[in-house]
């Protein structure tokens, strides 16, 4: 067995996301995104496309990284998840790659505890290490006003 | 600029010959005449002036009849008077002092020489004159010797004027004092007047230079504003490639998503999307490569501006550099124009206006 994950990064880090849960990517500058009043720091806002509403989510705050305004290069990863589709702002997307079984490793008990956690593994392609995400956790999580447990 | 050159630095001050300046050159000869008549007719000497071959260039002052009417008369006694001139002049040269002597026809005369800066340019003669009363029997044996009646010339040498040595002398020396320092006065002038004829012409050259100085200063004005304005040029064309390398980045990046989204479109599609995955990779490096291309270009049209900032820098300096030329040119020309009207007066001063 093997999996498909699109890549990209936020700062040095690189996170992957199985592709079948990837509905697409958008370029960030091609949208502009109207702020949800009420919410939390996690959800940028939403985007209207192709009119239909999508909300956008930063993670960012959610994984405690430092803040940072959305650039030239930034992109959406809109995701199948939950019976909708949502994006994330991400600051590239890097690859799509395949791995197989034996290049994941699971996520360690000590952080996959419960239901928070949105962590599935870690990929290793060489030296790199990226860490996979489970797309249907990382908005719930937020959602709850929790932090992934990152 | 050439013309510099052309000017024989060895003539400046020194435009008269010394050597081929004549007595008529320095000393007003129609001056000379009325002043040796008037001197001759007070003092009581005879006198002429003549040039340094013995020639004479003046009328003869008051010439008394012993030696215009006897001792001339004959070519023995022409060129016997010629003879004693000369010796008294060559004797004058000498010593560059009015001499007193005796002439061949026992009379006393004086030469004075007019010197010029040491050389001799002519000599005064004069005299005719006794010291004392004549022997008689002297100037008979000269009139035979020279072959003229010897009664009257006994006769005409007693017409002869008799002064002391004293007063021979100093009027010789106050010949001698006054065409001295008429020479002089005036070779002073003629040196002057070149002098001031050289500076003039320098600095005509001078003038003429400065022109052609500010009109190329003025080209280089005008070129360099022509560079400055096409380096602008260039500045703005490298604008309008960064503009276009934008405008492909852009298609670059919307390409590489296109590849991305082709790519997880393919992924999903599970085995039926293989192909379809792989042409979807070969976009995504196409894309990298084009995008790698402008980023290329890019660092190329930032050093031509870098280039062109700087030129742009250097031509304003130049532009600066040139204006101060232009304002250091006009200073030269205006003292080059006060020089000139310093010369103008010198000149009219060499020509005694």
């Amino acid at each position: 067995m093997s999996i498909q994950l699109v890549v990209f990064a936020l700062d040095d880090e690189e996170y992957g996301i199985d592709v079948s849960a990837v509905n697409g990517i958008l370029r960030s500058k091609k949208f502009k995104i109207q702020a949800l009043p009420g919410t939390g720091r996690g959800v940028e806002g939403m985007i209207n496309l192709r009119g239909k509403v999508n909300y956008i989510f930063n993670l960012r705050s959610k994984f405690n990284l430092v803040e940072k305004e959305i650039s030239e290069e930034s992109k959406f990863i809109m995701l199948n998840a939950n019976g909708s589709t949502t994006g994330c702002i991400v600051d590239e997307v890097t690859d799509i790659v395949k791995l197989n079984d034996d290049e994941v490793q699971p996520a360690p008990d000590f952080i996959n505890h419960g239901s928070k956690n949105c962590i599935t593994g870690i990929g290793k392609i060489d030296d790199r290490m990226i860490i996979i995400l489970d797309p249907e956790k990382i908005f719930i999580e937020e959602a709850m006003g929790g932090n992934c447990g990152l | 600029m050439a013309q510099y050159q052309n000017i024989n630095m060895n003539t400046i001050g020194n435009g008269l010959d010394l050597s081929s300046v004549k007595l008529a050159d320095v000393i007003d000869i129609a001056f000379l005449q009325q002043f040796q008549d008037d001197f001759a007719k007070g003092v009581g000497l005879a006198s002429v002036t003549v040039d340094p071959e013995g020639t004479p260039v003046t009328d003869p002052s008051s010439y008394i009849r012993f030696c215009r009417d006897y001792t001339h008369s004959t070519e023995c006694g022409d060129n016997r008077c010629a003879e004693s001139h000369r010796k008294g002049g060559e004797e004058a040269a000498r010593t560059g002092k009015p001499v007193v002597y005796e002439c061949h026809a026992g009379l006393i005369d004086f030469a004075a020489p007019i010197m010029l800066e040491g050389r001799q340019i002519g000599t005064i003669l004069g005299g005719q004159v006794l010291t004392a009363p004549p022997d008689e029997e002297k100037y008979r044996r000269i009139a035979k010797e020279i072959g003229v009646d010897p009664e009257e010339y006994v006769k005409a040498s007693k017409e002869a004027a008799i002064l002391t040595k004293e007063r021979i002398e100093a009027a010789a020396n106050v010949l001698y004092i006054v065409a001295n320092s008429m020479s002089k006065s005036a070779y002073q002038q003629l040196k002057l007047k070149s002098m001031a004829d050289t500076l003039n012409d320098s600095l005509h050259q001078v003038s003429a230079t400065m022109e052609e100085l500010a009109a190329s200063a003025t080209d280089i004005s005008g070129n360099q504003a022509s560079l400055n304005n096409e380096i602008k040029n260039v500045n703005e064309v490298t604008g309008k490639i960064d503009q276009v390398m934008d405008f492909i980045k852009d298609i670059a990046d919307e390409t590489r998503l296109l590849g991305l989204n082709a790519a997880i479109e393919a992924a999903r599609a599970g085995e039926a999307g293989l192909g379809f995955g792989v042409v979807a990779q070969e976009i995504r490096k196409l894309s990298a490569d084009s995008k790698e291309t402008v980023g290329k270009i890019k660092d190329l049209t930032t050093i031509i501006k870098v280039s062109v900032d700087k030129t742009v820098h250097m031509g304003g300096e130049t532009t600066s550099a040139t204006e101060q030329q232009a304002a250091a040119i006009e200073e030269v020309t205006a003292s080059v124009q006060e020089i000139t009207s310093l010369i103008e007066q010198l000149n009219d001063i060499a020509n005694d206006k």
